[in-house]
């Protein structure tokens, strides 16, 4: 009890530092720990879907991109709030999920991956051909508005959102019937559990925290274009921080990334030419040599929680 | 603005669309292979054919071999690099879950575009051999697109023969069918897996060496490819090999018809809501392909 | 309120280290992010270049302010939301004196948010969109200036030249992205405007290779001019279907890509006859043009694009900007660029208040026996442009 006592010490200490950065941060400082709060929103919500249930989203930046669209259509064309258009953008990407979601979700393996994949061109060719509302490939420019430390804040307590939804995911029964839907789907029907309904549960959660982290980006930016709100780097890259932190554990996610981001920021600016490249051994190595990301590791050699 | 359609200009485009279909059916057949055999989604595809285009660019700017000629060469040096990845990396990936593989393949690609913008630089290249086109009544057809036709038709089927006829072939075929029995009847399934990576490049890479004579090339033309042999294959039915041919040129036709009525744009939209929903009916394809 | 109390005096101590800084006269520190890979690497790294050579010769001629001067560039792997936050990094975390333009108008249109936030002066030299420029009156930006000519002016010799000719028709087909768009916009305009009628108008996804359906159509409204918006790639696929599907238009032109020498290694014969439009020419009559040329030349391994040359002389305008006013302090650098009137190695520079490019003026090239040669407008003509384009059969 004392070892999760300190535990949530640390927790308490760690939130309450990064509730007082603005305070003292440079503007940099601010926008790339802003940065790493979306990547925790997304990498979470893909482990939601794919870490829990093993239906591998490969087209999950469409509701990080539906959320921009959604947002910035709102904040640009009806004036509104921020606040208020980020919750819309959360509500679109869901709206979205149920739609597709339905449909999708009966499809197994690679045939989900590569429809998700579909899925996410299709959103992206509609954006550019609406121009009418989207800008279509002008993008879409919103009022200057300098609001980096209230989107800090909304980015961060989506973040941490994500990470106590999964926590109380993985740690109920609704968790564990996800997790033997990725085991053995066929068993757990067996079993009696609605396993379309579990995954479109799952898919839907899943969606909700891109879809605000998009436009909570777009509105931080400014400006959103079709081309770099839908791109599949953004889905790869979400999928290598949960792998690499641990896919299917609560704080896997979280742990892949920080250290991914600050990798990129810290080591790849220095190697403008050759970053690409790095990314692609990462990736290599990841897969090949730690499937199970660092938290799988340690919880297997320091006999840790499944909940952790 | 509008255009009025003519059963002239259907006729255009409905060749143009069957000549690029052939490319189509003859790229996405070497990830029809991969995925038949090997139960992998190889993402990496497309950057091999952007491999076969630099091989035949290099022989022809370099040292003045007919285009053409090259094919053969293109696909024999990718045959050894996919032989290379395979024994090196993708091997690992075979039994593994689905994510493992995507993501493994995505790396190499990530991996070989770089390394290409690093090596061959981002300028723009082209074989400038055939250009210009036969025409036949109304009709133009692309000499190159019509000479890139005529080779896939031919590799196409050489690859058909290959896997109907040659014992090796069969084997392929009988992996795919089942991986199990295979070894049961004394088949070397890590072999097979080789030979079929292998081969899958080669495709790739004789589909990169053709496309280089059409349209200019650069390291970053691969990943449209991957894509379109994604819907190919979704459409035929993955692991379905004759699929790929119906799935190719239907690929082809619709790009291109649906070009025509609608607009360019619109025309990839039609393409892949026409993967979901085909993936939704018929999961494995129109001709049928897999359950996994 | 105390956090933004904390806030203003942190900003208030950083103001002060600068100024300590700055008279402990280490070098001018100029900032960019440039798309070094990704999808505009080889044009990124053309305008790198021309920022180099522009840091060399400063510095051969004694520097800035009488201190030397020093680049610091990241690569933005062409994406508009790592521009923002390297331009962030550049100015709160490495605290460069000033920042230069990144490549492209998406990536542009995003970092200004960020340079204006921190009132930095910005001179953007590769971004050609109005809207970054011309914004409505309560979003107006205040300190990014311009310096090629806008991309709705590309094709605006092309038209030019197609009305005096009598020309009626015109097909206007453009990439639908930001620049593109902007550009076949701007030449619809001008056809209205000079009389002309457009006949036909599509946009085309990015990356986009094959264009028989689209050409068919054009093909079937025979129009005098094609005036095509493009990037790079689609450029030469265009053109090359364009003879194999026997399109016969009496002009034809393309926007950027055209003017690249590659454009001619890969089309060879078939780029004969094909209009392109430049903001710069290294044969134009601007002073020190050929001197850059032959620098440019020598340092790199190969010849400068409009977008080094760009680049070079976006630099040097606000160097010039800064020696003016005896500063690097932003309000007054502003001031200086606004009232500034210099004629450089690109051509002229002159803003309006906005600092929107006003003097600027684009060429409309020919691509005639291998030799791209300029045919508009008069003042710099080096050759007649040959009307109309003969069929592709009469070659």
């Amino acid at each position: 009890m004392t070892r999760r006592r300190a535990a949530l010490a640390a927790l308490a200490a760690v939130v309450a530092v990064l509730a007082a950065y603005p305070a003292f941060a440079s503007g940099y400082g601010v926008r790339a720990t802003l940065q790493v709060f979306m990547w925790i929103v997304l990498a979470s919500s893909w482990n939601l879907i794919s870490g829990l249930t093993g239906y591998v989203s490969f087209g999950h930046v469409a509701f990080f991109g539906a959320g921009a669209y959604a947002g910035a259509i709102l904040v640009a064309k009806a004036g509104w709030p921020w606040l208020p258009a980020a919750l819309a953008g959360g509500v679109a990407a869901v709206l979205l999920a149920l739609v597709i979601g339905y449909p999708c979700l009966r499809l197994r393996g690679p045939y989900f991956a590569i429809a998700m994949l579909g899925l996410n061109e299709v959103l992206r060719a509609l954006v550019s051909y609406f121009e009418g509302l989207t800008g279509g490939g002008n993008g879409l420019s919103l009022p200057t508005l300098d609001a980096t430390i209230p989107i800090y804040y909304a980015m961060g307590a989506s973040a941490a959102m994500v990470t106590l939804v999964t926590h109380a995911i993985i740690t109920s029964r609704f968790g564990l019937r996800l997790m033997t839907i990725r085991e053995d789907e066929v068993a757990a029907e067996a079993m009696g559990i609605d396993t379309g309904r579990h995954k479109l549960y799952a898919f839907l959660l899943s969606a909700a925290g891109p879809g605000i982290a998009g436009a909570l980006t777009a509105r931080d930016q400014g400006y959103i274009e079709p081309i770099s709100v839908f791109p599949l780097a953004t889905t790869i890259t979400m999928i290598v921080m949960v792998l690499f932190g641990g896919k299917g554990t609560v704080w896997g996610p979280v742990l892949g990334a920080v250290v991914l981001f600050v990798a990129q920021e810290v080591v790849w600016t220095r190697y403008p030419y050759v970053h690409p490249l790095l990314f692609g051994a990462i990736i290599v190595a990841v897969v090949l040599l730690m499937p199970r990301g660092v938290l799988g590791i340690l919880q297997i050699r320091y006999r840790l929680p499944r909940t952790i | 603005m509008n255009v009025h359609i003519t059963p002239t200009m259907l006729g255009q485009v409905v060749i143009s669309g069957i000549l690029s279909g052939a490319l189509y059916a003859m790229v996405a057949l070497g990830l029809a292979l991969i995925f038949g055999v090997m139960r992998i989604i190889n993402v990496a595809h497309g950057p091999l054919l952007m491999l076969g285009a630099y091989t035949t660019y290099f022989l022809y700017s370099a040292l003045g071999i007919n285009p053409y000629l090259t094919v053969p060469v293109s696909m024999l040096v990718l045959f050894v690099v996919g032989v290379l990845l395979e024994r090196t990396l993708v091997f690992r990936v075979v039994d593994a879950p689905e994510l493992s593989s995507l993501l493994l393949t995505f790396g190499i690609s990530i991996a070989l575009v770089n390394l290409a913008q690093l090596l061959f630089t981002s300028d723009l290249r082209a074989v400038e051999y055939l250009t210009g086109s036969w025409v036949v009544g109304p009709f133009a057809l692309s000499k190159s697109r019509l000479v890139a036709f005529v080779f896939a038709g031919a590799l196409t089927g050489l690859a058909f023969l290959f896997l109907g006829w040659t014992k090796l072939g069969k084997a392929i075929r009988a992996t795919s069918q089942s991986r199990e029995v295979a070894m049961v009847c004394g088949i070397n399934v890590q072999r097979i897996h080789l030979i079929t990576f292998g081969l899958a490049a080669a495709l790739a890479a004789a589909g990169g060496a053709l496309i280089a004579v059409i349209v200019a090339i650069q390291p970053e033309m691969g990943q449209i490819w991957t894509f379109k042999s994604f819907l190919v294959i979704v459409l035929g039915g993955a692991g379905n090999y004759p699929g790929a041919l119906l799935g190719g040129v239907l690929l082809g036709l619709i790009e291109q018809v649906a070009s025509l009525f609608l607009t360019t744009q619109l025309s990839e939209v039609v393409a892949y809501v026409l993967l979901v929903v085909i993936l939704l009916v018929q999961p494995t394809g129109l001709l049928g392909g897999r359950q996994t | 309120m105390t956090t933004k109390a904390l806030g203003a005096l942190i900003t208030a101590m950083g103001v002060l280290a600068g100024g300590l800084s700055a008279q402990a006269q280490g070098p001018v520190r100029i900032g960019a992010s440039l798309s070094l890979t990704g999808t505009y690497a080889k044009l990124g790294k053309n305008q790198h270049e021309g920022y180099k050579l522009c840091e060399k010769d400063l510095n051969a001629k004694g520097g800035l302010l009488g201190r030397k001067v020093q680049l610091v560039v990241y690569d933005d792997q062409s994406t508009p939301a790592t521009a923002v936050r390297l331009y962030e990094k550049l100015i709160t975390e490495d605290g460069v004196d000033g920042v230069m333009g990144p490549y492209s108008s998406p990536v542009t249109e995003a970092s200004v948010n960020v340079t204006e936030k921190y009132k930095k002066v910005m001179v953007a030299p590769l971004a050609a969109t109005t809207s970054i420029f011309k914004r409505p009156p309560d979003k107006k930006r205040h300190y990014v200036f311009m310096v090629i000519s806008p991309a709705e002016a590309y094709l605006e010799g092309l038209i030019d030249m197609a009305a005096k000719r009598g020309f009626k028709t015109v097909a206007v087909v453009n990439e639908d992205t930001l620049f593109s768009k902007a550009a076949a916009a701007g030449a619809a305009e001008i056809a209205k405007k000079k009389g002309m009628h457009v006949v036909y108008a599509e946009a085309y996804p990015k990356g986009n290779t094959d264009f028989s359906a689209l050409l068919t159509k054009v093909k079937s409204l025979n129009p005098d001019v094609i005036a095509a918006a493009t990037y790079f790639d689609d450029a030469v696929a265009l053109t090359r279907q364009m003879r194999e599907l026997d399109v016969n238009p009496r002009m034809y032109g393309v926007t950027v890509g055209g003017d690249l020498p590659e454009f001619y290694d890969t089309l060879k014969t078939n780029a004969e006859y094909v209009y392109g439009a430049t903001q710069w020419e290294h044969v134009l009559p601007y002073p020190g043009n050929t001197e850059f040329f032959e620098a440019y030349a020598k340092e790199f391994g190969h010849e400068p694009s409009y977008h080094s040359a760009a680049g070079y002389a976006g630099c040097l305008i606000y160097a010039e900007a800064v020696k003016r006013a005896g500063s690097l302090d932003a309000d007054r650098v502003r001031e200086q660029l606004l009232k500034l009137e210099m004629r450089t190695v690109f051509g002229d520079y002159k803003v309006d208040g906005d600092g929107f490019q006003v003097a600027h003026r684009m060429v409309t090239f020919q691509w005639q026996e291998g030799r791209k040669l300029v045919v508009w407008p008069d003042e710099v003509v080096q050759a007649k442009p040959r009307i109309p384009t003969p069929p592709w059969n009469q070659r």
